[in-house]
C-alpha cells in the first residue's frame, strides 16, 4: 500500500490479485494418493498418464496431468446420436496435430443416465461398467479420455465409491474376473474439454478464422465442476481463479469476447429424469433461466458449453419457447466445435451445424463464412453417397482445413 | 533457568499478556513481526470495536501504551521466531530481526499470534469477491467506516442497498472450517448500525443462518439494529452473487418464506470468519505445540478447564491463536496466560 492510495483503491488492488490456492490447505483428500495406496496393496491397477502430457491446476491448487496423445476415446452416446459434429470435431482437432489416438469399437455406454434418472441399476453394475471400459483402454495401452461431461461426473463419483468401499471393490472384481479383466482405474479422470483447455494456445496458433467480433456466453457443465468439485481446472488468470477455467479459457485464447450473465451457475436444466418424463420442465428451465437471460442481458452471438446434455438441452429446447414468443434464438456449440471452426474445420463435414436446432446462420454470417457454398459442397458429398459412389464421408474428405476466402 | 516471559504477538492478547505478566512482577520480552503494535485491529483498520463501540485505534493505543511505557517489558519489532529448544523454566528461543539473529533464554512462552480473516476467494460458495468490485469483506468495510466514507468501489457513489452475507468461510463442511467464528454476527450488526448512521437513506439487509448474539450483544446490538436502525434480518442462505446491469444480484433461499429469492443490491459485504494466521501455523511448528484439525493451537489442558494450556508445559496460548475469540475472550485469556506463565517460572525456580 502506498501513502497516496485511497481506501477504495486499496480494496480494488486487493481484489485484483488472483487467488492462488495452497494444496496443503485443501479441504478434501487427494483421491490419487488413495489410488496409489490401493495399488501398493495389490488391490487395483492404476494406469499412468502418458509421458507426453500437460500439467494444469485444479480447484485447490493441485496439479492434474492431461495427456496430449496416446488416448483411448470414451465417446458419448448423446453426442454420437444427436450432435455428431461434437465428436467429429474432437477427433478432427487431434488429427490436425497428427496426435496418436484410438477410437474404440468395444466401448460401452457409461450408463450414467441410468444412475441419474432412474436408479434402477445398482452400485456394483455401474462400477463394473466403468471398470470394464477402463480395462479395455488399459489393454491397448492408451489412456482413456472421456467425451461426455455426465460420464465424467458419474465416473468421478464411482471412483470415490470404489476407493472408500472395499466391499464394492470385491464385488466389482468378482464381475471383472468373469471377463478376465483386472480392476483398472486411471491415474486421472480426464474430460476432453480439459485436453482442449490444455491445448488452447496451440489451437490459437493454427487459428485461421478471426473471431474477435464474436461475443459468447459460457455455460459450465454441472457434472464437470460441481460434482467432485476439486477435480475441475481453475486458473488464476481466468476469472481470477474463482470459477472453473474450462471453456472460457479456450474461447479467450481464440480471441472471443466472453460475457458474463446472471444465471452463470445455473444448471442447463437437462435433468436426467425430468427430460424423460416431464420434458417441458427441461425446456422451460433451459430457455427461461438460461437462454432468455443471456439474450436479455448480453445478446451473445453464440453460447458455448462442454457437455452432451447441455448442448442438447440448450440448443434443442429453444423452438418450444419461440413458439410462445419468448426471447430466445442463440446458437449453441461445444468448445470442440468452436475450436475446430476457428482452425478451418468444414462447417458440415466436421462441425456438422445441420444437426443443430437453433439457427446458426447469423453466427456464420457474422464470421464472414459463406455457409451456403459449403452446404452445397456437402450436398455434393451426399449425392455421391446416394448414388453409391461413396459409402460415406471419410477423414480424407474432412481433414484438410477450409481456407475461407 | 530464566525468569523471563516471552510473549509472541503484539495484538490485543499479546499486549494484555505482556502488561499483566509485568504487573505480576515478571520480566517480559514481547516479539512483534510488524513494525508496530496492535495486531489485526490495527493492521485491518478496525473502526469501532464490538461491543463497546470504542474507537479501535484509541483502544489499541491504550493497550500499546501500557506496554511501551512499562520498564519491565522489552518490545522487539520486526522480529520473528526461528527455532526453540529446552523446556519449561529454561527455553532457548532463536529469533531474527532484519537478518540479525539472537538467542533468548526465557522461562515461559505465551503464544498470541492471532488469526487472519478467511479469504473469500477460497469459498465454495459463488460470491465472486475477486470478480466484482462491489463485493467486499467486513475488513474492507471497516476501513471505509473508519474514514466515514462508505462508497461503492465500482463508481465511488454511496450505496443505497447493502447486503451482508453471514458465515462466509465458517460452519462449512465442504470447506473444512466447521466451526462458528463467533464474532461475525455481532460485527455485521455493528457495521449495519454504523452504515445506517452514516448513510440514513440506505437500506441494509443481513442474510443469516442463525444470528449468534450471545450475552449482552443481544440487547446492546441486535435489538437496536432492528428497532432503532431498521436493519432487515432475513433468514436464508445466499448461494451466489452475480451481476445484473450495474447492480449485484444475490440469489438464495428465504427460509422463513420457504422459497427461493433474488434481490438486487448495490453492495454486498461478506462476513468472513476467522482462520489461524500464517504466524500461528508457523509458530506451532517451530515450538512443537499441538494444533487442532483446523490449524489453531490446541488448548484446554486435560479436562478442558485450562483454556490457555498447550501441549507443551511452560508454553501457553491466548486469544484467537487458539480459535475464534472476541476481544473480551482474548483479554481474559491473556490475563490468565500471564498468571500461569509467571507461576510456572516461579515453580521452576523454586524447584531448581
Amino acid at each position: 500500500m502506498t501513502e497516496t492510495m485511497t481506501t477504495v483503491e486499496e480494496i480494488l488492488e486487493r481484489k485484483s490479485q488472483s487467488v492462488v490456492r495452497d494444496p496443503e490447505l485443501a479441504p478434501t483428500h487427494d483421491i490419487r494418493e488413495a489410488l496409489f495406496e490401493l495399488e501398493a496393496k495389490g488391490e487395483i491397477v492404476v494406469q499412468r498418464v502418458p509421458e507426453n502430457h500437460i500439467e494444469v491446476k485444479t480447484k485447490y491448487g493441485r496439479t492434474k496431468k492431461i495427456p496430449v496423445d496416446h488416448t483411448w476415446h470414451h465417446k458419448s452416446c448423446g453426442q454420437c446420436g444427436h450432435i455428431p459434429g461434437y465428436t467429429s470435431s474432437i477427433f478432427w482437432l487431434h488429427r490436425q496435430f497428427n496426435l496418436d489416438y484410438i477410437d474404440p469399437t468395444d466401448q460401452t455406454s457409461c450408463t450414467g443416465w441410468n444412475y441419474y434418472a432412474s436408479a434402477t441399476s445398482n452400485a456394483v453394475a455401474q462400477a463394473a461398467v466403468m471398470i470394464r471400459n477402463f480395462a479395455a483402454a488399459h489393454e491397448t495401452g492408451y489412456f482413456p479420455m472421456i467425451h461426455c461431461g455426465t460420464s465424467y461426473g458419474h465416473y468421478k463419483e464411482i471412483r470415490e465409491q470404489l476407493v472408500h468401499h472395499k466391499e464394492l471393490r470385491d464385488e466389482v472384481r468378482r464381475v471383472l474376473d468373469k471377463m478376465g479383466k483386472p480392476l483398472v482405474i486411471p491415474e486421472e479422470l480426464v474430460h476432453y474439454s480439459e485436453w482442449i483447455h490444455a491445448m488452447r494456445k496451440r489451437f490459437a496458433e493454427k487459428q485461421t478464422v478471426d473471431m474477435s467480433m464474436i461475443t459468447a456466453t459460457v455455460h459450465p457443465a454441472c457434472h464437470y465442476y460441481k460434482i467432485v468439485a476439486e477435480d475441475a481446472i481453475y486458473d488464476p488468470d481466468i476469472y481470477g481463479g474463482q470459477r472453473t477455467a474450462t471453456v472460457t479459457g479456450t474461447l479467450q485464447s481464440l480471441g472471443i469476447n466472453v460475457a458474463d450473465y446472471s444465471t452463470w451457475f445455473d444448471c442447463c436444466g437437462f435433468g436426467f429424469r425430468h427430460v424423460l418424463v416431464e420434458r417441458d420442465f427441461t425446456r422451460s428451465f433451459s430457455t427461461l433461466r438460461k437462454i432468455e437471460v443471456m439474450k436479455n442481458e448480453v445478446n451473445p452471438d453464440v453460447t458455448v458449453t462442454h457437455d452432451t446434455g447441455c448442448v442438447t438441452t440448450l440448443d434443442k429446447s429453444q423452438f418450444s419457447a419461440k413458439a410462445h414468443d419468448r426471447k430466445v434464438g442463440i446458437p449453441v456449440l461445444s468448445d470442440a466445435q468452436m475450436a475446430a471452426l476457428a482452425m478451418g474445420a468444414h462447417p458440415f463435414r466436421v462441425v456438422q451445424f445441420h444437426w443443430h436446432s437453433t439457427d446458426w446462420r447469423p453466427f456464420l454470417d457474422k464470421l464472414g463464412i459463406n455457409w451456403q457454398k459449403y452446404w452445397d459442397e456437402f450436398q455434393g458429398d451426399l449425392e455421391l453417397i446416394r448414388s453409391g459412389q461413396k459409402s460415406g464421408i471419410t477423414w480424407q474428405d474432412a481433414d484438410a482445413p477450409v481456407v475461407y476466402g | 533457568m530464566s525468569n523471563k516471559v516471552l510473549v509472541i504477538g503484539g495484538g490485543p492478547a499479546g499486549l494484555e499478556a505482556a502488561r499483566s505478566a509485568a504487573e505480576l512482577g515478571g520480566e517480559v520480552i514481547l516479539l512483534e513481526k510488524r513494525e508496530r503494535l496492535g495486531g489485526t485491529p490495527d493492521r485491518e483498520n478496525y473502526a469501532k470495536l464490538t461491543h463497546h463501540w470504542r474507537d479501535a485505534s484509541e483502544a489499541m493505543g491504550e493497550l500499546a501504551s501500557a506496554v511501551t511505557g512499562n520498564s519491565n517489558i522489552e518490545v522487539k519489532y520486526s522480529t520473528e521466531v526461528k527455532g526453540m529448544s529446552g523446556s519449561a523454566g529454561n527455553f532457548t528461543v532463536e529469533v531474527e530481526a532484519g537478518g540479525a539473529a539472537e538467542s533468548l533464554n526465557v522461562g515461559a512462552i505465551i503464544i498470541a499470534t492471532g488469526f487472519q480473516h478467511f479469504d473469500p476467494g477460497r469459498a465454495t460458495q459463488y460470491y465472486n469477491y475477486y470478480s466484482f468490485p462491489d463485493v467486499i469483506t467486513l475488513t474492507d468495510l471497516e476501513k471505509m467506516l473508519k474514514e466515514h466514507k462508505v462508497v461503492r468501489p465500482s463508481n465511488g457513489e454511496a450505496p443505497k442497498k447493502i447486503a451482508f452475507i453471514q458465515c462466509v468461510g465458517s460452519r462449512d463442511r465442504q470447506l473444512g472450517n466447521e466451526y462458528c467464528s463467533k464474532v461475525c454476527c455481532g460485527i455485521a450488526s455493528k457495521q449495519a448500525i454504523e452504515i445506517r448512521e452514516q448513510l440514513p437513506d440506505s437500506k441494509v439487509m443481513i442474510f443469516y443462518i442463525d444470528m449468534r448474539m450471545y450475552g449482552y450483544w443481544e440487547n446492546e446490538i441486535y435489538w437496536p439494529a432492528q428497532e432503532k436502525h431498521k436493519v432487515n434480518y432475513v433468514k436464508g442462505v445466499i448461494s451466489e452473487v452475480l451481476k445484473k446491469g450495474d447492480q449485484l444480484l444475490i440469489r438464495g433461499e428465504d427460509t422463513t418464506m420457504s422459497r427461493p429469492m433474488e434481490v438486487t443490491m448495490d453492495m454486498v459485504v461478506l462476513s468472513v470468519g476467522m482462520e489461524p494466521s500464517a504466524g500461528t501455523r508457523a509458530i506451532a511448528q517451530t515450538l512443537g505445540v499441538q494444533q487442532n484439525k483446523y490449524g489453531f493451537i490446541e488448548a484446554g489442558g486435560t479436562g478442558g478447564l485450562d483454556p490457555v494450556a498447550t501441549s507443551v508445559p511452560g508454553i501457553f496460548v491466548a486469544g484467537a491463536a487458539a480459535g475464534p475469540s472476541d476481544l473480551d475472550d482474548s483479554i481474559s485469556e491473556a490475563g490468565l496466560a500471564a498468571a500461569r506463565a509467571v507461576a510456572s517460572i516461579r515453580k521452576a525456580m523454586a524447584a531448581a
